[in-house]
């Protein structure tokens, strides 16, 4: 996408498969792109199609048992980050590359103040005295908006809203001043208004210290508003890849396009919304061929959709699709398959 | 003008962060019977702190129990308010000394099994795998062996034997054996909510910020499983207690002291005879601790486990 002299971080054929007791979970599969620096990426995707597990193994956080990084690399600033060791994640880990989770409800620790977590999360990476290190939590506090940092910093996680935990999981995140900031859904437990106020404040942020964001969401809004690359992951695999402005004004996979109509917008008067038909498959037992081919309006006709994986395919410079109609008017392949017929 | 400063003062004032341990404690302090039986608890740690303080300044009164206060088998009258037993010994004085004893016994074992315990239930429910098995091997084929036998063998091999310089003898014997035997009930409840607890997102998050292992265990787990601990303590006290009661009382602990199992050995054959009052200074002694420390460690288990959490 852009020259690997401002990539930051690099996934190329990452694939991480879990063996449960039921069988294998090929939760991702194949997966590559790039993330480069000062820029925010947005992976979309339906609820288990692996935007998760690609970013707990960027920070290889992959529990095994079951979990395992079974093929592919990882580079951050071209370091390789399958093959370091342990001691050196965990000093990548919090200092270079961050993470902030979905639930800030229970990702705190409930037994020691915040101010307390801050402080270690400082201390771990940086050699601080107690003073400097609550100086710096005070500090990083007051940037993600806490009012009042100096009382705030003494409680514990149970006198505070959601909102202000996940300012304090942001802060947590922010204070070693890491280049890149994964954020699993940050805003999805919380309700509208505070997603607006911590999506602003992670922009602002971002601006203020060029740093990269891995922005992990459901959500298309928050993809149009905060995301400069978009990754759309469907079933494991990269079903898209594309700027935002490209994503949104001409998608080219039949699954992006199924989302952006499923969309409700302003000002159109419909009784019901757009839906893709059928489920998300199971993990378990992923279809054959295309993964989206039984949802598909050309695919689930289309003996190659249904038999050949389509590749990424570069369409235009920087837009990527795996679709073997890519390209091409849908409705024009339905009438021609019907001709075939 | 004045309101609005007023205002921004009291803005100033620190809040105060209430930790989950002070709103236990302050629910704590709302029940009465708890806190009675506390008290309970603590005139007992006194007697025993003083018999010890008076044993090592080596004051008289209560370590000298061996010496007669009266006739044979006075019954509890003004001079000697339990009475005295055969040797004419003040029965009193043998209560208040098999006091220490007891606790000194109960609070080390307890010590012990959790200094044993904790860290190997910590181990197994966070490392898992091949460390889990072991871990679970051990304490799973300790607790298939009969409790009272196990302490007796512990206690029958441990006696006598100088370790690193060290005689055990009499009381130590009993708590070396005690610990060493029954830490397995603490170990596993350690470990179950260790298991459930790894997998909870402030575990995640503090993984993701770099924590190593050791350090997410003893930072951040075991300060979440504390309140069990200091449950099982209570409670397990109690029961070390008997324990102590039950090996004196077979003729495997102190020999030369008086604690409250031995005492209930040598007032066996007194009974029969009519002289209950040892046997009843000894009994009640034990009475009284143990429902203080049993209704304490239930109100305890009450107000810091989340879970059981009424008020």
């Amino acid at each position: 996408m852009t020259d690997t002299h401002h990539t930051l971080l690099s996934i190329r054929n990452l694939s991480t498969h879990f063996y449960t007791e039921q069988g294998l979970v090929k939760a991702v599969q194949d997966v590559s792109f790039d993330i480069p620096a000062g820029r925010t990426l947005a992976v979309v995707g339906e609820s288990g199609c692996g935007k998760s597990v690609t970013a707990l193994s960027v920070m290889r956080l992959i529990p095994w048992p079951p979990g395992k990084i079974v093929a592919g690399q990882i580079l951050f600033e071209g370091e390789p980050l399958l093959d370091a060791s342990e001691n050196r994640m965990r000093e990548i880990r919090g200092n270079d590359i961050a993470m902030i989770f979905q639930e800030p409800m229970t990702s705190l620790n409930p037994v020691f103040t915040v101010g307390n977590q801050i402080v270690e999360a400082v201390k771990l990476h940086q050699k601080k005295s107690g003073d400097e290190a609550r100086a710096i939590a005070v500090e990083v506090m007051r940037k993600v908006g806490i009012a009042d940092p100096q009382r705030r910093v003494d409680e514990y996680p149970h006198q505070m809203s959601g909102g202000m935990r996940q300012r304090v999981m942001i802060a947590m995140a922010l204070c070693c001043d890491p280049k890149l900031l994964i954020a699993d859904e940050p805003t999805t437990a919380l309700d509208v208004t505070i997603q607006a106020q911590i999506l602003e404040l992670l922009r602002d942020l971002q601006k203020k210290r060029n740093m990269s964001i891995m922005l992990i969401t459901h959500d298309l809004g928050v993809v149009a508003e905060n995301a400069d690359d978009v990754v759309v992951m469907y079933a494991s695999r990269i079903a898209e890849t594309a700027t935002a402005q490209q994503l949104f004004e001409k998608p080219l996979h039949p699954y992006t396009k199924g989302l952006l109509k499923s969309l409700p917008r302003l000002g159109e008067k419909k009784e019901r919304l757009d839906v893709i038909g059928g489920n998300v498959p199971s993990p378990l037992n992923f279809p054959a061929g295309c993964k989206f081919h039984p949802r598909c309006p050309i695919g689930c006709n289309d003996k190659r959709c249904q038999t050949d994986e389509p590749p990424l395919k570069e369409m235009v410079a920087g837009h990527c699709v795996a679709c073997w109609y890519a390209g091409q008017d849908i409705e024009k392949s339905k009438d021609a398959l019907k001709h075939n017929e | 003008m004045t309101d609005s400063i007023q205002t921004t003062k009291n803005l100033q004032k620190p809040i105060k962060g209430r930790s989950l341990w002070i709103d236990a404690i302050g629910r704590l302090r709302k029940r009465k019977l708890a806190m009675i039986c506390f008290g309970i608890i603590l005139f007992y740690v006194f007697i025993a702190c003083y018999v010890q303080v008076a044993e090592w300044t080596g004051s008289s009164w209560p370590t000298n129990w061996d010496e007669s206060t009266g006739q044979k088998y006075e019954s509890p009258n003004a001079q000697n308010i339990f009475g005295t037993d055969i040797f004419g010994y003040s029965i009193l004085r043998k209560v208040l000394y098999g006091t220490k004893i007891s606790l000194q016994v109960a609070f080390f074992a307890s010590i012990l099994s959790i200094l044993i315990g904790v860290p190997m239930g910590a181990a197994a429910g966070y490392f898992g795998g091949f460390i889990d098995d072991v871990i679970v091997w051990i304490y799973s084929t300790l607790s298939s062996i009969p409790y009272i036998l196990l302490i007796l063998a512990f206690a029958l091999v441990l006696k006598d034997k100088t370790p690193f310089g060290f005689k055990l003898a009499g009381a130590t014997t009993v708590y070396l054996a005690i610990g060493l035997t029954s830490w397995v009930g603490i170990c596993r409840l350690i470990r179950g909510e260790i298991l459930k607890r790894k997998e909870s997102e402030y575990v995640l998050a503090a993984r993701a910020m770099g924590c190593s292992g050791g350090r997410i265990i003893f930072k951040h787990l075991l300060p979440n499983t504390f309140h069990i601990v200091i449950i099982t303590f209570s409670l397990r006290f109690m029961s070390f207690i008997h324990a102590e009661v039950i090996l004196s009382f077979l003729g495997l602990g102190e020999k030369d002291k008086p604690s409250w199992g031995a005492m209930i050995d040598s007032a066996r054959l007194d009974l029969p005879k009519g002289y209950w009052w040892e046997m009843t200074a000894a009994t009640l002694a034990i009475l009284i601790i143990s429902l203080a420390l049993n209704i304490f460690g239930d109100a305890l288990r009450d107000c810091l486990d989340p879970k059981l959490r009424t008020d």
